[in-house]
């Protein structure tokens, strides 16, 4: 079985797909039908919501989320009492969602559930860690990078991306665009000196000089460009505590200041730059960073496009391995 | 305060500030004998793991107001509030065990809801989880135990399930519903504990004491303190210096220097007494103070330009609304800052005048601090000791006449404050001591004092 034996090595996992319709859900059941569940217990939750019968965007139909007895899984109230299994309840939180609190029970028989999660890292942060008392060798987090969410699937020590013939219906493109993404899940660590420097940091834009001295480059949106580099003669990194985006991007590449500059971000999904942009700060020596990282164990692709549109798999997988250098799964083809 | 407390559960902060202030001597006394013996559990270093157990197990109170409705109309409760219902059952047996053996059993009471507990935990496994458990219908089991051998999803055989655990949670909520009360009462009984030695810890943090409840009617603190000036003042490493004072029936006016302390003073005397009634530890050395039906407090810098009132006006329909409130028989701690100061120094002395007298009844404690020389009365005045050696003294004595004191001139200098419209000022009030004449006269010898000073080669404010 492909990348199991990989992913059960981490304590908590995302799964994120790069649009709808990637099959992300299938990479999901795919996992959770895998796992040796008679040696490790494992916990399921999202950010946002998911498991929906029919996909609330398209209407095209979309499998649901089937869990294994024993399983543990978060959900908001709403759904909770929708579920098609029998299950155990062992904790209702404070924590608040549109559909209600999150609640968290044990699978108690094999069924299907639809999935919803803490909306915000911190409550995300705080489930997993009120999952600590029930010994969870395996946390998994169903994440979209498309949706709404303020949590972020950088949280978890492991990723596997699910992409596809919805992200993009041409394979040159879509290997280029999903290699893109895959360059920045796999962008370098900051240094422990600048993790430690930024960690309290929660807001705006910061710069540190060759003197290791830190200003407030006083920046108060990320779509602001105006930001004050008084009193600073060169920026040897600079810490963004929101997105960065092309503008930000283009305004400060052709600055002197920022030559060789090493960008920090809190982490990929962070990165709102277009791929010729990045590859042009980088040229010019630049560099990007992050806070938290993940480490992503797979490619899954659906070589099917909600429109109908379905591309040769096995090409898609090899033409994607190579320009990534990873496994890459169609999962419907593994069984 | 209520800022400061480390309550377990927002649902104890919430009680306390969803309730009325209590106003009847019996009620607070109680609720201080009941803090005593926290405090003193609290105290004793030998209980101290058992009280964090309790303030563990505390955390995990949570509001099921909602629920509990909910079974009181005698409607089907879902599985999310079965397990609410549970949970806080077997919360409060746990706490009472704990409560118990800190010997604080007796002081709260908690509703045994063991029966609760037994209804809705049937194979006893005393675990604070809940499903519609396979003993409740046989039914149910001999179902469950068919969908887990088969490999596919039975539609079927799912809904019938359903309406099964559907029955067993109407049956669930019927048996429960005749415990809304109790649950009530334990869901309250919890947070009090939690207010309790949350109220208690603070004690001990800030250094605060037991008051008495006065019996005469009269109120008398010994080395009273803010305990949040007294923060602010240590942190930049100075000391607070408390003040004695005793209050009753008759106005008190308190006068003194500017930064005297006289605004500190009645803003204390309010939290103390909303702190007094709300059961808290009093910030003063020794505390007997009397029960009051309500507290007025009129700082006097309300002007609001949205509603089209200037200081003046905002000021005096507060006062306005103490009057009033004068007249029923409520009893009233009323509490007024420099009242009239921003009008002209002669009307404003007229009404603070006529306002003491105006309040100087049985019903009422009046503490007014003021600048003006009001004329001698049967009110008593305190006057703060003010600068003595170059620094502030903020003892309160009590004065005999009605002089106010003349410091402003000292205390503005020690401000660093521009020398040349001190001294100005100082030449003005030499020359109309010496010439007896009104202050709003002095502008024009100002300009005669101003040629024969040192400063004098500088222009006069109105040359």
């Amino acid at each position: 079985m492909p990348f199991i034996e990989e992913l059960i090595k981490y304590r908590s996992c995302s799964i994120v797909g790069l649009a709808k319709n990637t099959g992300k859900t299938v990479s999901l059941n795919y996992v959770l039908g895998r796992l040796p569940l008679d040696r490790m217990r494992i916990a399921l939750s999202s950010i946002g919501i998911d498991g929906e019968t029919t996909d609330q965007v398209t209407k095209t139909a979309k499998p649901e989320i089937t869990l294994q007895e024993g399983t543990y899984f978060g959900t908001s109230e709403k759904h909770y009492l929708q579920r098609r299994l029998v299950s155990e309840l062992v904790d209702v939180s404070d924590e608040n969602t549109s559909l209600g609190r999150i609640v968290t029970a044990r699978a108690l028989t094999k069924g299907k559930i639809l999935l919803s999660g803490p909306s915000s890292n911190l409550g995300l942060r705080r489930w997993k860690t009120s999952m600590e008392k029930y010994n969870i060798d395996l946390i998994i987090i169903d994440g979209a990078l498309s949706r709404m969410s303020l949590a972020s699937p950088a949280t978890s020590e492991s990723m596997i991306l699910a992409t596809g013939a919805a992200y993009s219906a041409n394979i040159t493109n879509l290997v280029q665009k999903t290699a893109f993404v895959v360059d920045m899940v796999n962008l370098d660590l900051t240094s422990e000196e600048n993790r430690l420097r930024f960690n309290d940091i929660h807001t705006g834009v910061w710069a540190v000089d060759d003197n290791d001295e830190l200003h407030d480059l006083k920046v108060t949106s990320s779509l602001s460009t105006k930001i004050c580099t008084d009193g600073i003669e060169h920026c040897k990194t600079l810490f963004m505590s929101g997105a960065l985006t092309d503008g930000f991007m283009e305004h400060i590449r052709t600055k002197k200041i920022f030559k060789e500059t090493e960008i920090v971000v809190t982490d990929f999904t962070k990165i709102f730059l277009t791929p010729i942009l990045y590859k042009a700060f980088v040229r010019g020596g630049g560099k990007i960073s992050v806070m938290q990282k993940s480490k992503l164990i797979a490619v899954t692709v659906n070589p099917t496009a909600p429109n109908g549109m379905v591309l040769d798999s096995d090409r898609l997988c090899k033409t994607m391995s190579e320009a990534i250098n990873l496994p890459v799964y169609d999962l419907k083809q593994c069984d | 305060m209520i800022d400061n407390l480390d309550t377990h559960s927002g649902f104890a902060r919430r009680m306390i500030l969803d309730t009325e202030m209590p106003t009847d001597a019996r009620i607070i006394n109680t609720n201080y004998q009941i803090l005593k013996e926290f405090y003193d559990v609290v105290n004793n270093q030998e209980n101290q793991n058992q009280i964090n157990n309790l303030q563990f197990k505390l955390c995990n109170l949570k509001e099921i107001g909602g629920t509990i409705t909910h079974l009181r109309n005698k409607y089907v409760l879902d599985d999310i509030e079965l397990f609410e219902v549970k949970h806080l059952a077997m919360l409060a047996g746990e706490v009472q065990v704990v409560m118990n053996s800190l010997q604080l059993g007796e002081s709260i009471f908690i509703p045994n809801l063991e029966e609760v507990v037994s209804i809705l935990d049937p194979d006893g496994m005393k675990i604070a989880s809940f499903y519609i458990y396979d003993s409740y219908s046989p039914r149910l089991m001999e179902l469950r135990r068919i969908m887990k051998a088969k490999d596919d999803f039975d539609e079927a055989l799912f809904s019938e399930m359903t309406s099964i655990e559907d029955e067993v949670r109407a049956k669930l909520s019927m048996q429960l519903s005749k415990f809304a009360d109790e649950l009530e009462a334990a869901q309250k009984a919890l947070a009090f504990i939690d207010l309790n030695l949350a109220k208690a810890y603070q004690m001990i943090k800030y250094d605060l004491c037991f008051p008495t409840v006065s019996e005469n009617g009269t109120t008398e603190y010994e080395g009273l303190f803010n305990p949040e000036v007294k923060d602010a003042l240590e942190q930049r490493n100075r000391t607070f210096q408390p003040v004695d004072i005793t209050l009753w029936n008759k106005p008190t006016l308190i006068t003194g220097a500017n930064m005297g302390g006289k605004t500190v003073v009645l803003k204390t005397l309010t939290l103390c007494q909303y702190l007094f009634q709300y059961g808290f530890g009093i910030p003063a050395k020794n505390a007997d103070i009397a029960v009051k039906d309500e507290v007025y407090f009129c700082i006097g810098d309300e002007q609001s330009i949205e509603k089209g009132l200037s200081s003046f006006a905002a000021e005096m329909k507060n006062i306005d609304a103490v009057i009033k409130a004068s007249r029923g028989k409520r009893k009233l701690l009323a509490l007024i800052d420099e009242p009239a100061r921003t009008t002209n120094p002669k009307e404003g002395t007229a009404l603070v005048s006529a306002l003491v007298k105006v309040l100087e009844v049985e019903n009422v404690s009046l503490v007014m601090t003021t600048h003006y020389d009001i004329e001698p009365n049967d009110s008593r005045r305190l006057k703060v000791k003010g600068f003595e050696n170059g620094s502030m003294n903020y003892e309160l004595v009590e004065v005999k006449d009605g002089e106010v004191p003349h410091e402003a001139l000292n205390i503005a200098e020690s401000l660093g404050i521009d020398k040349e419209w001190i001294e100005k000022a100082r030449g003005i009030l030499i020359m109309s001591n010496s010439t007896q004449l009104n202050i709003s006269n002095s502008i024009g010898l100002d300009l005669k004092w101003s040629n024969t000073t040192t400063l004098g080669k500088e222009k006069g404010g109105k040359a």
